[in-house]
C-alpha cells in the first residue's frame, strides 16, 4: 500500500483548507456556515461517489439512495435512539444496502448500470414514499435538533473522512485492481484481480460515508420530505461536480465541488432554474470536450506527459 | 373489486396506456438499435410534444388531432437537426469519439435533458398543465370511455402498426433492420447508413413528439413529466428486444397492464414503485438488455 | 513425476455447438508445447478453459496435480497460470509499467507493494524489450510493443504455465524472429513452461518441441514437429486427401 507520498503542494492546499473550514464556525455568520456547511456535505458525497465509479468504472446515478436511507434511518429513529448511534447506524444501513444489491447489480455493465442505479434509487424513493402515505404520514419534523455548529462539525469529520478513504484506495494496491478492471475486466480478472470481491468492496465502501451524510443533513434541515432526500438532482450534481473536477483521486472532485458551490451560490437564491441549466451544460460540455475535467487541464499545463487518468498522488 | 379487475373498462385503460408506452418505446428503439446512443431525453421530447399540442389548444384553438401530425413534422425536423447538428459530427470525429459516446453518451443526454427541462420550465413556469378536449364519455356495450382516450388508442395503435409495417415491408425499414441488427455488415453491403440513421432519428423524434400531443390530451403534465416515459420506453426495449418492434408492441402493452392493473389492485401510490419496479428487474434479468453487441475493445 | 499441466477427456459446448470434445494431453515442466489447427478448431477456447475463463462443459483439467475445474480465473492464475489473448487487451490509460505492476501484483507472485512489483515489472519489461516505453500509456504502444506488453504481464505474474495466444499474428518476419528470441530468453531465465497457440508454421515448429493438433475440437495428432509433417491426418486436413 505504498505508492510514492503525495506532492506538496496537494499537502499545502488540503492543510490550509482543512484550517480554513475548521475555524469558520467561529469567525462567520451563520449563513456562511450554513454555506460551509453545503460545500462539506458536497465533497464528502463526490469523495466517496468517486470510490466506486471513478476507480472502477461504473457510473453510479444512484448515488443519493445511500444518502436518502441514511436520513429515512434518523428520522425513524429519532429519540428513540442516540443521536451518535443513529448516525453510525445510518452508514451501516447504506453499506447493508450495498452489500445486498451489489452482486446482482454489478453484474449489469456500460450504461445499463447507469439507469440501473437511477432505477433503483428512484424505486427505493417510491417505495418509501408509499410506505409513509400508507401510513398516513406526509412528512415528519425534528425538534430539538443538534445546533448548526455541532452538525456542522460532524459533516467536518465526514468530509475528511471521505477525502482520508479516497486517497487510501487510490494508493493502494486494491485501488491498482479497480483500476485495472476499469480498464478491461476480463484481463483483469485473468491476471489474478478478484474483480467480483473488488467492485461489491468499492460499491459497499461508497455507500458507507454517504449514509452518515444523508443522516447528519436530516438534522440540519429538521423537516423531512422523501421526495427531497432522494432527489435525483443530488446524485446529478455529485457527478457533474466529479466529471468537471476530473481525474480519479482525491483532488479533483474537490475542484469540482468548490467551483459549483460557488455557482450555486450565486445563483440559487434568484435563479433555480438557471443553474440547473448551467449544471446541464457542465455536463454536456465536459463529456463532450473536456473529459479529463478541470484536473486534466491544470495537469496538461504543468506537466505534459501526466495528463491522463491514471494512478497519481 | 373483482368486478373492477374484470372489467373491460381496467382493460381498456391499460390499452391506452400501453399504446403510449408503444409509441414512445417504437421511437426510442429506432435511435438506440441504429446509433447505439442511449437517449435518455427521449422522454422530454414527449413532454415537448405535449407543450406544443397545449398551446396549440389554448392559444389558437386548435384541436390536438390536428395539430398531431404537425407537431410529428416538426418532431421529425428536430431529429433531421439533432442528427445532422450534433450526431454526424461526432461520429465523422473518429473512432475514439464513438467509443466514448456510447459509454458516456448517457450524461451527455442526462445533461441535455436537465438543460430542456429546465428550459421549458423557465419559459413557461414548472407549473402543472392540462386541458379538456373530446372529454365526453362515450357508451360502447357496458364500457364508458372518454372521446379523447378512443382517439389516443387509436392513433397510438395505427401508428404503431404503420411504422412496423414499414420496416417489415419497405426497403428504407429493411435497411434499418438491417442496421440495428449489424452496423458493421449493413456498410458492407451498401446500406447508405447515413441516411437510414438520419431517418431514423426523424422518425423516432416525431412517434415522441406524437405521443406527447396524445398523452396531453389524457393527463396533467409538467417540465418533469417526461421520465417516466423514458424510463417505460427502456423497459419496452430491454423486454421486448432491441429493433423487435413487433415484441416491442407487446411487451408495452404488458407495461400498461402491469401498470394499470396493478394501480387498481393496490393504490395510485404504487404507479412508480410498479414501474421502476419492472425497470430494476427487467435489467437484472437481462444484464446485457437483450442487445449484446460483440465489441472488439480497442 | 506428474505433468504440471492435464486434460482428461476435455469438452466444451455452447448450446448446440461442440467448441471441444475428448480432449486430452499431459505438459511436462520446462516444456514447450505448440498448439495448431485452422480457426474454430477450438484453440481458444482450450485457453480459456485452462486459464478459467471458462467453465468446461465435461472432463478435467488439472495443474500441479489437483484439479482446478469450477475455480475462478482470479484463482486460477493465483496459482501459476497466466495466458495472452488474441486480441491484445491491454490497460489502455494506464502506463506500460502500471499494466505490467498488475500482473506481479495480484499473480502467483501476489506482491504487496508497489514498489516490490515494480522492480519485478521493470525486470520483465527489460526482458522482453519495453524497458524505454515504460511510462507511456499503454494505448501508444504499436500492436508489436502490446502484443509484448501481454506476454510481459503474464509473465509478470510468476506463473509457471504460460499460455500464448497467437503472439506471432500480425508481425513482420523480423519481428517474429525478435520474438522468438524473446520468447526463449524469457523461458530460459524463468523455467517457464509454455503453451503457444500459432499460425506461423516457422515460429511454432523453431519454438515447441512438441505439437499438439486440433481438429473441428478434437485431438487429431500429437508429436515432435517432424513427426506433425508427416502425419497422414494433418496432411489431409491441411492439404486435402493424398497428399
Amino acid at each position: 500500500m505504498s505508492e510514492p507520498l503525495p506532492d506538496r503542494g496537494w499537502l499545502l492546499v488540503l492543510a490550509v483548507g482543512t484550517a480554513l473550514m475548521a475555524a469558520l464556525p467561529f469567525v462567520a455568520n451563520d449563513y456562511l456556515v450554513g454555506t460551509g456547511l453545503t460545500l462539506l456535505m458536497w465533497v464528502a458525497l463526490a469523495q466517496s461517489w468517486c470510490v466506486l465509479s471513478r476507480l472502477t468504472g461504473y457510473v453510479s446515478l444512484g448515488h443519493v439512495v445511500f444518502y436518502g436511507l441514511g436520513a429515512y434511518l434518523v428520522v425513524v429513529t429519532w429519540q428513540l435512539v442516540p443521536l451518535p448511534l443513529a448516525i453510525l447506524g445510518a452508514g451501516l444501513l447504506a453499506a447493508l444496502f450495498a452489500l445486498a444489491v451489489g452482486l446482482p447489480v454489478l453484474r449489469v455493465k456500460g450504461p445499463y448500470f447507469v439507469i440501473l442505479t437511477f432505477g433503483l434509487a428512484e424505486l427505493v424513493k417510491y417505495s418509501i414514499m408509499a410506505i409513509e402515505s400508507a401510513s398516513g404520514i406526509a412528512s415528519r419534523i425534528l425538534f430539538g435538533t443538534p445546533d448548526l455548529v455541532r452538525v456542522y462539525f460532524a459533516m467536518f469529520a465526514l468530509a475528511a473522512a471521505a477525502i482520508l478513504l479516497l486517497s487510501w484506495v487510490s494508493r493502494s494496491r486494491f485501488g491498482h485492481g479497480l483500476r485495472s478492471l476499469r480498464e478491461n475486466e476480463l484481463a483483469a480478472e485473468t491476471l489474478g484481480v478478484p474483480v467480483v470481491r473488488y467492485k461489491l468492496l468499492a460499491f459497499v465502501l461508497s455507500a458507507a460515508i454517504p449514509g452518515m451524510v444523508g443522516a447528519v443533513m436530516a438534522l440540519r434541515s429538521t423537516y423531512f420530505v422523501v421526495g427531497q432526500v432522494f432527489d435525483p438532482m443530488i446524485s446529478i450534481t455529485v457527478i457533474a461536480m466529479a466529471i468537471l473536477g476530473g481525474g480519479d483521486n482525491a483532488k479533483g472532485p474537490l475542484l469540482g465541488v468548490i467551483f459549483l458551490t460557488a455557482l450555486s451560490e450565486l445563483l440559487w437564491a434568484q435563479a433555480p432554474l438557471l443553474y440547473m441549466i448551467i449544471l446541464g451544460l457542465v455536463l454536456v460540455v465536459f463529456v463532450l470536450l473536456v473529459p479529463d475535467g478541470l484536473l486534466g487541464m491544470f495537469e496538461r499545463r504543468h506537466s505534459p506527459t501526466a495528463a491522463r487518468i491514471g494512478p497519481s498522488q | 373489486m373483482i368486478d373492477t379487475l374484470l372489467s373491460g373498462q381496467l382493460l381498456f385503460s391499460a390499452l391506452v396506456t400501453g399504446s403510449l408506452y408503444a409509441l414512445t418505446a417504437l421511437g426510442l428503439n429506432l435511435v438506440y438499435g441504429t446509433m447505439r446512443v442511449l437517449n435518455v431525453a427521449h422522454g422530454d421530447l414527449v413532454m415537448l410534444g405535449a407543450y406544443a399540442a397545449f398551446w396549440a389548444f389554448t392559444l389558437w384553438g386548435i384541436s390536438p388531432l390536428l395539430a398531431a401530425p404537425a407537431v410529428a413534422l416538426i418532431g421529425a425536423a428536430l431529429g433531421y437537426a439533432v442528427y445532422r447538428g450534433i450526431f454526424q459530427r461526432l461520429l465523422a470525429a473518429g473512432a475514439g469519439h464513438a467509443g466514448r459516446i456510447e459509454g458516456n453518451s448517457l450524461l451527455l443526454f442526462f445533461g441535455l435533458s436537465i438543460i430542456v427541462q429546465n428550459a421549458v420550465a423557465l419559459a413557461f413556469t414548472p407549473n402543472n398543465r392540462a386541458y379538456a378536449y373530446l372529454d365526453e364519455v362515450v357508451r360502447i356495450g357496458s364500457l364508458s370511455m372518454t372521446g379523447n382516450r378512443i382517439a389516443a388508442l387509436a392513433i397510438a395503435g395505427t401508428t404503431c402498426i404503420a411504422v412496423a409495417l414499414f420496416l417489415r415491408r419497405s426497403v428504407i425499414g429493411l435497411a434499418m433492420r438491417a442496421v440495428i441488427e449489424r452496423r458493421e455488415a449493413a456498410y458492407v453491403v451498401g446500406v447508405d447508413v447515413d441516411l437510414v440513421q438520419l431517418a431514423s432519428f426523424a422518425i423516432g423524434f416525431a412517434s415522441a413528439a406524437l405521443a406527447g400531443v396524445l398523452m396531453s390530451m389524457l393527463e396533467q403534465f409538467s417540465p418533469f413529466s417526461g421520465f417516466p416515459f423514458t424510463i417505460a420506453g427502456f423497459i419496452v426495449i430491454i423486454l421486448g428486444g432491441l429493433g423487435n418492434v413487433m415484441a416491442g408492441l407487446l411487451a408495452a402493452l404488458v407495461l400498461g397492464v402491469i401498470e394499470t392493473y396493478g394501480v387498481a389492485l393496490t393504490s395510485a401510490n404504487l404507479r412508480s414503485v410498479l414501474l421502476y419496479g419492472c425497470f430494476v428487474g427487467a435489467l437484472l434479468l437481462f444484464p446485457n438488455g437483450l442487445f449484446a453487441r460483440r465489441s472488439v475493445r480497442a | 513425476m506428474t505433468a504440471l499441466l492435464e486434460v482428461c477427456n476435455l469438452g466444451r459446448r455452447f448450446g448446440g455447438l461442440v467448441a471441444l470434445s475428448g480432449v486430452s494431453f499431459e505438459i511436462e515442466a520446462g516444456s514447450t508445447v505448440g498448439i495448431m489447427g485452422a480457426n474454430g478448431a477450438g484453440k481458444t477456447t482450450l485457453f480459456s478453459l485452462i486459464a478459467g475463463n471458462l467453465r468446461p462443459s465435461s472432463g478435467d483439467i488439472r495443474f500441479a496435480g489437483s484439479s482446478i475445474v469450477g475455480l475462478r480465473a482470479d484463482q486460477i492464475c493465483g496459482l501459476g497460470v497466466a495466458r495472452t489473448f488474441q486480441i491484445v487487451m491491454p490497460f489502455p490509460a494506464l502506463t506500460v509499467l502500471e499494466n505490467v505492476r498488475t500482473g506481479a501484483m495480484f499473480g502467483k507472485a501476489k506482491l504487496r507493494h508497489a514498489a516490490q512489483a515494480d522492480i519485478v515489472a521493470r525486470q520483465v519489461l527489460a526482458d522482453v524489450g519495453l524497458a524505454e516505453v515504460a511510462d507511456r500509456p499503454a494505448s501508444t504502444l504499436t500492436l508489436s510493443g502490446q502484443k509484448r506488453l501481454e506476454i510481459a504481464r503474464a509473465v509478470a505474474t510468476g506463473a509457471q504455465l504460460v499460455l500464448l495466444d497467437e503472439v506471432m499474428a500480425g508481425l513482420t518476419p523480423v519481428e517474429v524472429t525478435q520474438m522468438l528470441q524473446t520468447l526463449r530468453r524469457l523461458q530460459a531465465s524463468r523455467g517457464l513452461t509454455l503453451l503457444v497457440i500459432e499460425h506461423v508454421m516457422r515460429a511454432l515448429m523453431d519454438l515447441c518441441s512438441r505439437i499438439i493438433v486440433l481438429h473441428h475440437g478434437e485431438l487429431i495428432a500429437q508429436g515432435s514437429p517432424q513427426q506433425i509433417g508427416e502425419n497422414d491426418k494433418v496432411l489431409s486436413v491441411y492439404f486435402g486427401a493424398h497428399s
